[in-house]
């Protein structure tokens, strides 16, 4: 057990130092496309918008972006990232061959979106307080929750992709039909009240809207330990169910 | 060391391995040889677990791959038959998170990677990033990342395909002193001569099934003994002429040419002189013979 806890930790090892090594490279479009969508929406469209829920559009808009952050940055590295590093580049072929088994292989890819995810949404609060759209800063810290709760799930949904396309290409029909979608009706941009019963049913099956149900409540201070625990509760299942997924569709994939 | 009996594995209605037994001891360097398809890297990859087995049973180092393949893969070295070389980290990089796959302490582990890569003369590469490696350079850096783990048990799924023959001398000078060691080996390939050169058993398989078992020598003593001449196809009804009226030669063709097969080297020094027939070469049978034979014409159209 601690031997597998450890390898675990050696691919989540290995990610770090492919990613620190062009940091900047990394990390600017997580940070720069939030601050294009505040800019652009949140002055642009929100001049017309005066009052959501009781704020400005740019108050509402800003937790949904860490959230959005988690989304992008997990499910990229765990579809086009993996599937480059399983089908292209044969990686897990030679890591199979050392103690490593699949388990490490995909859970110690898991707890690196996981992590990543919480330094991204993290990353983007610090930007969206500077902006002076948080009302207590000092809850920052508490934003990599939501990050990491977020970040697991979809990049979990990420390896699922990964099992299911045939090729790369494939990936594009899967952006389009399910995580643009979940990116644009999961209560990031408008409240989600005003939204068709049907599409707000089905959006609860999806992480994003409970992550972003939980930033908000950090980013407005309003109701916190409530909005952890409902819906934290529901993303860590949501977590468990697509993890057991997607080890087992991964493993399909890598032992014949 | 590896016990395989009545190993079988089928890919959807394809047998990739049929009924296969072995048994490779400890000390040997074993051969696996066959076409491309004849079923060796599947049956490489079901010894460490990569692939299980359908029916039959397989032992390595006395455990089963299905459920013990850790305590397998901790004792044993593969050299993989695509590199696999992770292109986002240098070689140093590579290494070093390879030793911790494998549990190297973490205070040795700078200390064997580069003991290896100055083995494998890769030291000067050591800061470089895998594109920058040659393709020979890749597969030396592929032996070192085997070796990392001190193995007793080194794989090598077709370790010299598409080398120049310098590095594949290199890595055949290598192999011979890793076995010298005492490291087990066991090798697929289909090149015959690195066969020849390297084990001191091998199997030939063919479309799943074992079709012959031996020393080199041995299968050569067994399936064709003797010498080989061959002629060019232009000979052709001179050459078929001589082989009717004596029965110590046989002959086959194929594109290449002319093969006549005999026991003795003066029979066919015979033809040469008292014929006038010159062939393009005369040599001992080999294991490409054998080759050839026991797996028949099928080797061309599937390879």
């Amino acid at each position: 057990m601690l031997n597998t806890i450890q390898l675990f930790f050696y691919i989540t090892l290995r990610n770090w130092t492919v990613y620190k090594k062009d940091f900047i490279s990394n990390i600017s479009p997580t940070v720069a496309d939030p601050a294009l969508i505040l800019v652009s929406l949140g002055l642009g469209l929100g001049s017309y918008l005066t009052n959501v829920e009781g704020m400005s559009y740019m108050q509402f808009l800003a937790p949904g972006l860490t959230v959005a952050t988690a989304l992008f940055t997990s499910f990229f590295e765990s579809s086009y990232g993996f599937y480059v590093r399983m089908s292209y580049e044969n990686v897990f072929k030679a890591m199979l061959t050392t103690p490593i088994g699949v388990k490490e292989v995909v859970f110690g890819e898991l707890i690196w979106v996981g992590l990543k995810g919480a330094l991204m949404a993290v990353g983007v609060a610090v930007v969206l307080a500077l902006c002076g759209l948080m009302v207590n800063p000092w809850l920052i810290p508490a934003v990599a929750i939501v990050g990491c709760l977020v970040a697991v799930p979809c990049g979990a949904m990420g390896l699922l992709a990964t099992a299911w396309v045939k090729n790369i290409n494939q990936f594009q029909t899967v952006y389009s039909f399910l995580i643009a979608p979940l990116y644009f009706l999961s209560g990031i941009f408008f409240p989600i009240e005003q939204m068709n019963n049907i599409v707000r049913f089905i959006a609860n099956f999806f992480p994003l809207i409970h992550g972003v149900r939980i930033a908000q409540a950090l980013f407005w201070n309003k109701d916190i330990l409530e909005a952890l625990a409902f819906h934290g509760g529901i993303l860590i299942v949501q977590s468990a169910v697509l993890c057991t997924l997607a080890y087992t569709q991964i493993r399909k994939k890598l032992i014949n | 060391m590896i016990t395989a009996s009545s190993l079988v594995k089928k890919f959807g209605d394809f047998k990739a391995v049929d009924e296969l037994n072995l048994q490779i001891n400890k000390g040997e360097c074993f051969g696996l040889l066959g076409p491309n398809g004849a079923g060796k890297s599947t049956f490489i990859s079901m010894t460490y677990g990569s692939v299980q087995r359908t029916s039959g049973d397989l032992t390595v180092f006395g455990y089963d791959p299905k459920t013990h393949s850790r305590d397998i893969k901790r004792r044993m070295g593969v050299v993989t038959q695509e590199n696999a070389l992770d292109e986002s980290l240098t070689v140093l990089e590579n290494m070093m998170i390879y030793c911790a796959f494998i549990g190297v302490a973490k205070d040795e582990r700078k200390k064997r990677v580069e003991e290896l890569l100055e083995y494998m003369n890769l030291m000067h590469k050591k800061d470089m990033p895998i594109m920058a490696l040659s393709g020979g350079m890749k597969r030396r850096l592929v032996f070192v990342r085997a070796l990392l783990g001190k193995p007793e048990l080194l794989i090598l799924d077709e370790p010299t395909t598409g080398l120049d023959p310098a590095v594949r001398h290199l890595l055949w000078g290598k192999v011979k002193e890793l076995h010298n060691q005492g490291t087990t080996i066991v090798l697929t390939t289909h090149y015959m001569h690195e066969a020849e050169v390297l084990c001191n058993r091998l199997v030939i398989m063919n479309k799943g099934l074992v079709v012959g078992q031996g020393s080199p020598k041995e299968l050569i003593n067994l399936h064709t003994p003797g010498y080989v001449g061959i002629f060019s196809i232009e000979n052709r009804e001179q050459v078929q002429k001589i082989v009717a009226s004596n029965n110590s030669y046989t002959l086959t063709e194929d594109t290449s040419g002319l093969y006549v097969r005999t026991n003795s080297l003066d029979e066919l020094t015979t033809l040469h002189t008292k014929n006038n027939l010159t062939p393009l070469q005369i040599r001992p049978s080999n294991l490409e013979d054998v080759f050839l034979k026991v797996t028949g014409q099928e080797l061309t159209a599937d390879a």
